[in-house]
């Protein structure tokens, strides 16, 4: 991670597009779809990691795929790169403009165009809210699985690009399970309909699988299939308090042992516990617990309250001190908001918050989570930790101010630190949030030089000049002295 | 350099030694010979053996148990590359509900470890348990219970393979969650060996449920089941797989599969029950394992096997398609209800074989749908007889191809 500030003024850090485009570009997508004013641009200036900012050059909100492809092939024909932006709600800087790079962004192309309820299959516009697509589906007693914390903001078209996860995903699976199609908008503005795994025909690779989390460096999903699920009839929803991280972390391994299945599972730490009970957020969790428990069990109404049971049992056996279940809808949400406002209260304590993304194995949760606030102490910072218990996604929140150079830089150091301690207990630098800028010096972490490589050819394949989202996911080649 | 030089004395097969079945099986499927069958023990031998190939201008075909290589015709000198050698669990991490195994370990094998921990792959695709972990992920293939389960895609977790060229990546990883680079596991499973050799791979386990539940509902004939099928995929709840059978002289079945708590799958059999207004038979105990398994592996044997697919709502068009040329040719019918398709199975006459599938691709196609022909008699030439892909997939996966294995030693 590095802050990107400037003492320039704004026009001077914006390299405007030749007027002859934008007029090119306005005719495509109409007069005010495409942005220049360096103050309407500023709005574009990073996505949901603020740490970096670089303010793009244009911003142009075609409607169509048929916009999208001319509005490609004027930008590459000319040379100019091109940046997918769905509600700038990531938190890997995937969204951030490159320096000579034109913005893209799918927010008027927010239609659901098909809800095809017999088939439980569903045909979208990139631009549509992800929460928008389960209220619409609602009434065919349906819904759409993947649901990330930022679900009432960040669009499908986002959640393709970053195979987008959430708390229900330990059930349910991410992104790539349910997309079952994509129109796709490929250099030069080439127009591609993708289709592959399940139900393709003789010998398809799968390139659906392949596009979906390829953060905006192949293309640009214009149309996106998914596929929906029938709503679950009922919901037990446990909030086990615990008095340190290891218990907590002890009945997950042990609700999971026992066969259960939850559809959710979610931690927060003591310091998380604080600054939530400190804000207006306040859920009524106990402020010296060590740790507070989420389990959630949804599905027929018939088996839930022995599953409950059952993983109530499993709290006690690992020391919970308490264990409430919610009685309604109203106590349901109370028991969540703790996990669900926790970004929202740091937010408070802190001017800056660097949201950490990290995958490793369940089992090695608590020790994790022992050398993270190892980590913490050593470089004088604070970190809160809210995750994905369930499949060990972990969310080391590190709280700093920007402005404190010196703060910043032991940022930068301990998020290295705990990247690496991931990698070296078998998980990986990336669950849920993509790569993006932010972790791409960590790539070589997992990734050897050929595999690197690798993946610099698979984007080649789709984007052979390179001018789709560059600089990010892959670090460049490491070239011989 | 002959390739005695290249790779051990125990990684040179023989024809009718350890393994010969397999390589039977191969011979017969790939219409001639092999120049070679070679079963490396190590990465190191997979690489060398490519490495072999490419500088003598040698085709490789990477075989598990060689469920899916009629496809394969092969022109020139060429090499089987059995994975039998490479078997064995390396990592199983029950409290992580994963496991990692050489890719030429049986599924069956590794059933019975993870079900020491009441755990699972569900997965059951035709004959799974005599096939190997990286030829199911190979093969792409799920079975029914992707319903209810997912995917077998979603479920690799990480892969080590070898390039067409030599080189080894790790793919994925252990943890169920990772998005650190692009998703190269997706193209992999399902690629048939042409991208590159698995030599291992770690997928994700399930807990066994507590009651596997089998619903049965008997008919004279499919098309008498169709209304409660079509129920089955339109319900408030998601069975763990629904299938439709039907055979020219045993009547047809149509099986419903419940997991989870007892509590639970009662009432979602009430709630079929009423949603479809039948009332379900329950096959228990070695009926219930019968039915499945006969169900599962019908066809495993057929001389012509082929999948139509279309839309779940257009699955009484679909059998109606299916069912169409077929009169007198005592065909195997299974239809995998929630996914809208039909695997057909036949061994009689072949005679006609051609004509018929090109009737029954122009039947799914005008629906909507594809054919795959999965197996046909040597002489026939599956990828022509299936569905075309579009030219688009076709160049991009051609793209694909090549990044994989740049000197096409892959067949």
């Amino acid at each position: 991670m590095s802050q990107v500030t400037s003492p320039m003024s704004l026009e001077s850090r914006v390299t405007p597009v030749p007027r002859a485009l934008v007029l090119e570009l306005r005719e495509i997508v109409g007069e005010k779809h495409v942005i220049t004013d360096p103050d309407r641009l500023l709005v574009y200036e990073s996505d949901g990691l603020s740490a970096y900012r670089v303010v793009p050059r244009a911003v142009v909100l075609p409607a169509s795929t048929d916009e999208v492809a001319r509005v490609v092939q004027v930008l590459h024909t000319a040379g100019i790169e091109v940046v997918p932006r769905g509600a700038g709600t990531g938190l890997s800087g995937g969204a951030l403009a490159t320096e000579h790079g034109v913005v893209v962004g799918t927010a008027r192309m927010n239609q659901i165009l098909e809800i095809d309820a017999e088939n439980r299959l569903a045909r979208l516009q990139p631009g549509v809210i992800n929460a928008r697509l389960t209220e619409a589906t609602k009434s065919f007693g349906l819904y759409y699985a993947p649901d990330p914390s930022s679900q009432s903001a960040c669009t499908l078209g986002g959640n393709v690009a970053e195979n987008s996860g959430g708390p229900h995903c330990l059930k349910y699976g991410v992104t790539t399970r349910y997309v079952t199609g994509l129109t796709v908008v490929l250099a030069g503005g080439r127009v591609v309909r993708l289709e592959g795994g399940a139900g393709e025909p003789y010998a398809a690779l799968d390139l659906v699988g392949l596009f979906v989390g390829s953060e905006g460096c192949f293309g640009i999903a214009t149309e996106i299939e998914v596929r929906l699920l029938p709503m679950t009839e009922g919901v037990r929803t446990l909030l086990g308090i615990f008095d340190t991280m290891e218990a907590a972390g002890r009945a997950v391994t042990a609700i999971m042992a026992s066969g259960l299945m939850p559809a959710a599972m979610e931690i927060v730490d003591q310091a998380t516990i604080r600054a939530v009970e400190a804000s207006v957020f306040a859920a009524g969790y106990p402020v010296d617990a060590g740790a507070a428990l989420v389990v959630e069990f949804d599905g027929t109404e018939a088996g839930l309250d022995a599953d409950a049971d059952k993983a109530e049992t499993c709290c006690f056996a690992e020391g919970a001190r308490e264990v409430q279940r919610a009685t309604d809808a109203a106590h349901r949400e109370a028991l969540w908001r703790g996990r669900k406002k926790a970004f929202g209260a740091m937010g408070r304590i802190a001017p800056d918050l660097l949201v950490q993304d990290a995958t490793v194995p369940r089992t090695k949760l608590p020790e994790v989570l022992v050398r993270i606030a190892e980590i913490g102490e050593q470089y004088a910072l604070e970190i809160a930790n809210v995750f994905h218990a369930g499949d060990g996604n972990l969310h080391p929140n590190i709280l700093f101010d920007r402005n404190d150079a010196d703060q910043l830089e032991r940022v930068e150091r301990a998020s290295k630190e705990i990247m690496q301690l991931c990698v070296d207990v078998g998980g990986t630098i990336t669950g849920e949030h993509g790569v993006g800028i932010d972790k791409r010096d960590y790539m070589p972490l997992v990734h050897n030089e050929t595999e690197l490589e690798m993946l610099r050819s698979a984007k080649r394949v789709f984007d052979p000049d390179e001018l789709f989202n560059p600089g990010k996911v892959i670090p460049d080649p490491v070239v011989e002295p | 350099m002959p390739l005695a030089d290249v790779v051990s004395a125990e990684a040179l097969v023989e024809s009718g030694g350890e393994g010969g079945s397999r390589v039977a099986f191969a011979h017969l499927a790939l219409g001639r010979e092999p120049d070679a069958v070679v079963a490396p023990g190590s990465i190191e031998e997979v690489v060398a053996l490519l490495a072999w190939a490419e500088s003598n201008s040698v085709g490789v075909i990477p075989v598990g148990t060689g469920t899916h290589l009629e496809d394969r015709r092969p022109a020139g000198p060429y090499v089987v590359l059995s994975t039998e050698r490479l078997s064995g669990v390396e990592i199983y991490e029950p409290a992580d509900l994963t496991l990692t195994a050489k890719s030429g370990t049986r599924v069956g094998d590794l059933a019975r470890v993870a079900e020491e921990h009441r755990q699972w792959l569900p997965f059951d695709p035709m004959d799974v348990p005599n096939r190997t972990l990286g030829g199911l992920a190979s093969a792409g293939v799920t079975g029914p219970l992707w319903a209810g389960y997912g995917h077998l895609r979603n479920h690799v977790l990480g892969m080590t393979v070898v390039c067409g060229d030599g080189r080894v990546l790790r793919l994925g990883g252990r943890v169920v969650k990772n998005v650190a680079g692009f998703d190269l596991i997706k193209p992999m499973v399902g690629s048939r060996g042409r991208l590159a050799v698995i030599t291992s791979l770690t997928v994700r386990l399930f807990p066994l449920p507590a009651v596997d539940k089998v619903l049965l509902l008997e008919g004279a004939e499919a098309s008498s089941l169709l209304p409660a099928a079509r129920a089955m995929a339109t319900a408030p709840i998601l069975p763990a797989s629904v299938v439709l059978s039907d055979s020219r002289d045993g009547g047809s079945t149509l099986l419903v599969r419940l997991h989870g708590a007892r509590e639970t799958v009662d009432a979602d059999q009430r709630t079929l029950e009423s949603h479809a207004g039948v009332l379900f038979a329950v096959a228990e105990g070695s009926q219930a394992t019968e039915l499945l398994t006969a169900t599962r592996d019908a066809g495993a044997d057929a001389a012509i096997r082929l999948c139509l697919r279309a839309l779940p709502s257009q699955l009484g068009a679909l059998l109606h398609v299916a069912r169409g040329p077929m009169a007198g040719m005592n065909e195997e019918l299974m239809a995998d209800v929630i996914e809208g398709s039909a695997r057909l199975a036949w061994s009689g006459a072949t005679t006609d074989a051609a004509l018929v599938i090109e009737e029954l691709r122009s039947g799914a196609e005008s629906l909507g749908g594809t054919v795959t022909v999965d197996r046909c008699p040597v002489g026939m030439d599956p990828a022509a007889l299936s569905s075309r892909l579009s030219a688009d997939a076709r160049e991009i996966g051609e793209g694909v191809r090549r990044i994989f294995d740049p000197g096409g030693v892959l067949l």
